[in-house]
């Protein structure tokens, strides 16, 4: 009945996830009622939801990481209830597309019941959105969250007075130690309202029974909506309008119209007339509910008085940055030495011994391809978690919003604005969830333009890369190599945002609004969450998407491209593999790596970066590496229980480093000398080397970034950014290599 | 009771809001966000770089560009 509303939604892979969804929501429904979560950002929604449904939350994977509709289903009493937990939005006239989203769900998907966040301490900007639903006369029960916090700021918010002001239940709720959460389920399955709405001035209740009389005669709007249609049509809501049109309700937007031209000669403004009427009501609301406002000096006040201060501020970001860099490789690199050092020899060695039966090409392909590739990916896991446990804790704490305040001045002067560095500083981590995070600009353009710059930020995958590199080549400067690849990516992003915002991209205009949320300790519980699920991903893809390509490399090398060899112990040089990178490396030869073994490793780094390092091990050792020794039970477990006591044993020796005053130069020689590491010191010069990396960190999304791009973009912009990056690594290696060459 | 409009203001000075300029891109959001005839502004401090502003409006903290603030026009 519905369905003519659905929303012009962003092109996502969603669309088609979301309707199919909707259809199984449908059917569902006659069981077990649906509940929608909505509220503002940051008011503690997510970490509510985590608590009501606990371990049975299912995170779709089809609409990106930071922004996503999610569901679960949980048991209360025996009966059950399909939870849909939605993204935060300030009002349902939607700016960007997760607050589409939002808006689309409480049109089309005809929830049973809304439970409505709100943070105490901000009570009348809250109760804006409560009382935008109640227009959509849907049930409501109301979370009362945060009452902690509110009363830091001095405010003491009585819940009877709330629940007899806005006529629906009241419950007061502290998500992150999980209290009032049973109540609040019992509540919205017994005792939803749909509550006292807004009264508006008699005018507009005239336009909008008129609009709702019309819509009645009509069966294609869901009747639960009609009043808000009527209220946004009067609003002007674009959006609704241009729905609406392309429904076939040109009459009711030619009525609308009449309507609207009625309230301008009586001097009204419907949009200002709206939101004043609610306004005036969430203020009598409020006042109700806080007797008495003793202002005080809030924790946020008193920390942003030195992360936004004027002079302090930019150099405590940098501070920041600085110390979640060292915390990620320090604390991690004994771990990442256990997986690839004692764990893999482990595994390799039991393997060795379990397949003594099989055939030689078989044993190769376990022992010698598999397990140390897969091995080398999974060995940057622990990096990963610590990098992204750092990010979570700066977004979730509220720091991430500071950082896009400092940056606006600067970022306005490549033609964007602060919003856009968020993005930009979680593709440091990993572009493809970066890429869903431009969800939460409001311009099409920006959206584009942010993800077409995205990959040139250098993400983790990359690290192990440079770090083999610098161990190979410039074992003295590191972390100065190390830094200059992160700074070098982030300029080129920035010269092209620059080129792009004057030729092609042009600034839509519209105003900057940043939101600065007050600072939160995160729930160590969600933080670990955020951070789990995003590492999982990148294991997940060790399992599927390398251990593909790295078999699929394996088998390139293994076939003969010259006679006489056999299969599986070719020369690599006289592979398939090695014959085809032999006729592309002439392209490279003006960058200074025109060999056949460096061009063959950059290929699967399309697949994924962190391949890259696992093809140059299967290439430059292929030919020495040795069959591990087979490996008993028993001393396979001591050599993992051995190495796993001196990893803990120096990562938490590694934690009081941290807070030392930076030293360039001194570490990223963790394994100085490890095979993979001579064998590159061996085939590359110093310039070459050089180039090697800029082209690396600069010469293509991986795959699943691209997916990403075309999946928010369509596929033409993705294609654009892969031939446009292509031909900058290039180039940019170029220059390297040349001007490298009389230095070095 | 003088008319001017927000970006005038200096950190730690507050005003009442008169009106959004009509046509402004953001004028619905800053009403959503409570920017309606009546509301007490205050100005907290300014960026780095002197821009942008943050500004408190009831219990809700946000920056805006100074370009954007010049739409915003308070009452002292």
């Amino acid at each position: 009945m519905s369905l003519p509303l659905l929303e012009p939604a962003p092109r996502l892979p969603i669309h088609d996830a979301a309707a199919c969804l909707q259809t199984v929501s449908r059917l569902r429904a006659a069981r077990a009622p649906r509940a929608v979560i909505v509220g503002n950002p940051n008011v503690g929604k997510t970490t509510l939801v985590n608590g009501l449904a606990g371990t049975n939350l299912k995170v779709g994977n089809w609409s990106g990481v930071t922004v996503e509709k999610r569901e679960a289903s949980l048991t209360f009493q025996g009966r059950s209830v399909q939870l849909l937990d939605l993204p935060g939005a300030y009002s349902l006239s939607p700016h960007t597309p997760e607050e589409l989203i939002t808006r689309t769900a409480l049109l089309d998907e005809a929830p049973e019941v809304a439970i409505n966040v709100l943070d105490a301490g901000n009570l009348e900007r809250n109760l804006y959105l409560t009382l935008q639903l109640m227009d959509f006369r849907m049930p409501i029960v109301v979370a009362l969250n945060l009452v902690d916090e509110a009363k830091d700021k001095g405010m003491t918010v009585e819940a009877a007075a709330l629940e007899r002001a806005l006529g629906v239940p009241v419950i007061e709720t502290v998500a992150s130690r999980g209290n009032g959460l049973g109540q609040l389920i019992g509540a919205a399955l017994e005792r939803a309202e749909v509550g006292q709405g807004v009264t508006y001035p008699a005018e507009i209740e005239g336009s909008v029974s008129r609009l709702v009389a019309r819509m009645a005669q009509l069966s294609t709007l869901p009747t639960h909506a009609h009043r808000y249609l009527a209220l946004s049509l009067l609003e002007g809501d674009p959006s609704i309008r241009g729905r609406l049109a392309a429904t076939g309700h040109a009459d009711l937007l030619a009525a609308a119209d009449r309507e609207a031209l009625l309230l301008d000669a009586s001097g009204e403004d419907a949009l200002i007339t709206v939101a004043e009427a609610r306004y005036a009501r969430a203020a009598q609301i409020a006042q109700a509910a806080i007797p008495q406002v003793v202002a005080r000096r809030t924790l946020t006040d008193r920390l942003d008085s030195v992360a936004l201060h004027r002079w302090f501020g930019i150099p405590v970001f940098l501070a920041t940055v600085l110390l979640v860099f060292r915390l990620t490789f320090s604390v991690a690199a004994p771990f990442v030495a256990l997986i690839g050092g004692p764990l893999q020899d482990t595994v390799s060695g039991w393997a060795a011994a379990a397949l003594s039966w099989a055939p030689f090409f078989l044993r190769e392909l376990v022992v010698g391809a598999v397990i140390p590739g897969v091995g080398t990916v999974l060995s940057f896991l622990p990096t990963l978690l610590v990098l992204y446990l750092a990010m979570s804790f700066l977004e979730d704490s509220g720091y991430m919003a500071r950082a896009a305040f400092l940056a606006d001045r600067m970022m306005r002067s490549i033609g964007l604005d602060g919003r856009a560095f968020i993005p930009l500083i979680l593709g440091f981590g990993c572009n493809v969830p970066a890429v869903y995070a431009t969800r939460t600009l409001e311009n099409r353009s920006d959206r584009v333009l942010v993800s077409m710059i995205l990959p040139f930020m250098s993400c983790s995958a990359r690290l192990p890369v440079y770090i083999i590199f610098a161990a190979a080549l410039f074992p003295k400067q590191g972390s100065v190599l190390v830094w200059a690849m992160y700074i070098l990516g982030m300029a080129v992003a920035f010269a092209f945002a620059f080129v792009l915002r004057r030729t092609s991209l042009k600034n839509e205009g519209g105003g900057v609004l940043l939101e600065l949320p007050p600072y939160r300790l995160p729930a160590p519980r969600v933080l670990w969450k955020h951070a789990w699920r995003r590492t999982a991903s990148f294991a997940r893809r060790a399992r599927t998407t390398v251990l593909g390509t790295v078999a699929v490399v394996w088998l390139l090398l293994a076939i003969p491209a010259v006679s006489g060899s056999k299969f599986a112990s070719v020369r690599p040089a006289d592979s398939l593999f090695g014959t085809v990178s032999m006729w592309v490396s002439p392209v490279f030869a003006p960058l200074g790596f025109g060999t056949w073994q460096a061009t063959g490793a950059l290929v699967p780094g399309f697949v994924a970066k962190e391949v890259v390092v696992a093809t140059l091990g299967q290439i430059y050792l292929g030919e020495q590496a040795a069959t591990p020794a087979p490996l008993g039970l028993f001393a396979g477990l001591k050599t993992a229980a051995l190495g796993t006591w001196t990893a803990v044993k120096e990562s938490v020796q590694a934690i009081p480093t941290v807070l030392a005053l930076p030293s360039l130069g001194a570490d990223a020689s963790g394994d100085a000398k490890s095979p993979l590491a001579a064998a590159l010191a061996k085939a590359f010069t110093p310039a070459a080397g050089l180039a090697y990396l800029v082209f690396v960190l600069l010469y293509t999304p991986c795959i699943a970034t691209v997916g990403a791009i075309q999946a928010e973009h369509g596929r033409k912009i993705a294609w654009i950014t892969v031939a446009y990056q292509m031909g900058t690594a290039w180039v940019a290696g170029l220059i390297v290599y040349q001007v490298a060459r009389l230095f070095l | 009771m003088s008319e001017t409009t927000l970006d005038t203001l200096r950190p730690g000075e507050a005003a009442h809001i008169i009106g959004l300029t009509p046509g402004h891109p953001l004028r619905r959001r800053l009403m959503e966000l409570g920017f309606i005839r009546g509301a007490k502004v205050s100005v907290l401090r300014t960026a780095p770089m002197g821009d942008p502003v943050e500004l408190r409006l009831g219990g809700t903290e946000l920056a805006l560009r100074r370009a954007d603030l010049e739409s915003v026009r308070v009452r002292l």
